[in-house]
């Protein structure tokens, strides 16, 4: 198992086996996404509160779990590479960041959309949405201490220290609304959350499509990333000769 | 007439402006994160064939 990861854990290898799992990702992620769809805005029925408004919640719940998800394996894979000096852990800390910054997005923006005929607000100052608002500032101190620095192994040691520190947040954010008295609702997901079986049904598609895209994303943005770390090995000269654009 | 009301021919009538601005935030999102990523990959793939012929 050890000399498994140690394998994939080469340059070489990574960057082949990033290559051959695009496919993999992408077209489970695309049909998630097309029957996700589907069962979020026609199948699944309107709320009896909410009306058809509720259906942001398959963009908004799946956004924000992948956003604190994302933030979790930054941290890990940084972690990784601080204490096992593993480069290609660095690699995956490095191209999730904007990744999860754009889940955070999403999070914040759907919820932001949602609360306008819901609260009667776009924005109010509440526990859970100030806390994810903090998590999208620590993606992007992340992204700038990152590119902060010319050589990419002290990048990686500082901005894996801030992520590692950040990590505080997440329990915050997700206990936010059982520890303090919020506006937001909530959990939507487990006891108390939705019940109807074609809503469950929809979330779920949608979360699995989410988590394809990230895969996805990653597997694309770092073979980038390890291509231009290893610009000087012999190897990445024969891969990008055989690659055709 | 406000955006609510001038959307509300789209499907989920007074909700209309508020779900499809949603999806259509996320969308957009979702596509420029995609299309930004292939092309930094297209575009290092170019810069490193440009330097390895340049340095045969």
């Amino acid at each position: 198992m050890w000399k498994w990861i140690q394998r994939q854990a080469s340059p070489k290898v990574f960057y082949q086996t990033c290559n051959r799992l695009i496919p993999w990702f992408f077209w489970p992620f695309i049909s998630l996404l097309i029957v996700g769809l589907y069962w979020s805005l026609v199948i699944s029925p309107a709320d009896y509160q909410q009306g058809d408004g509720y259906r942001i919640i398959f963009i908004h719940v799946p956004s924000a779990i992948l956003s604190m998800m994302i933030y979790a394996i930054m941290a890990v894979a940084g972690g990784i590479g601080l204490i096992w000096q593993i480069k290609m852990a660095e690699v995956v800390a490095k191209v999730s960041a904007p990744i999860g910054a754009a889940f955070t997005i999403i999070a914040l923006a759907s919820g932001a959309i949602w609360g306008k005929p819901m609260w009667g607000a776009w924005w109010v100052w509440d526990a859970r949405l100030t806390s994810e608002l903090i998590l999208l500032f620590l993606y992007l101190a992340y992204m700038s201490l990152n590119s902060a620095f010319d050589n990419p192994r002290t990048a990686a040691k500082s901005s894996s220290i801030l992520a590692i520190v950040g990590l505080i947040n997440l329990p915050i954010i997700h206990y936010s609304v059982k520890w303090w008295n919020t506006l937001h609702q909530g959990y939507s997901v487990g006891t108390g959350g939705i019940k109807d079986p074609d809503m469950k049904i929809a979330l779920a598609l949608m979360f699995l499509a989410s988590i394809f895209l990230y895969a996805l994303l990653v597997s694309i943005k770092a073979r980038t990333e390890v291509l231009i770390r290893e610009q000087n090995s012999r190897w990445v000269k024969d891969e990008v000769s055989g690659v055709v654009l | 007439m406000t955006m609510v009301e001038y959307f509300s021919f789209l499907p989920y009538g007074k909700y209309a402006f508020y779900v499809w601005l949603a999806y259509g935030v996320s969308a957009l999102t979702v596509i420029t994160l995609f299309i930004n990523a292939k092309r930094t990959y297209k575009r290092t793939i170019l810069s490193l064939k440009n330097k390895f012929s340049i340095n045969q």
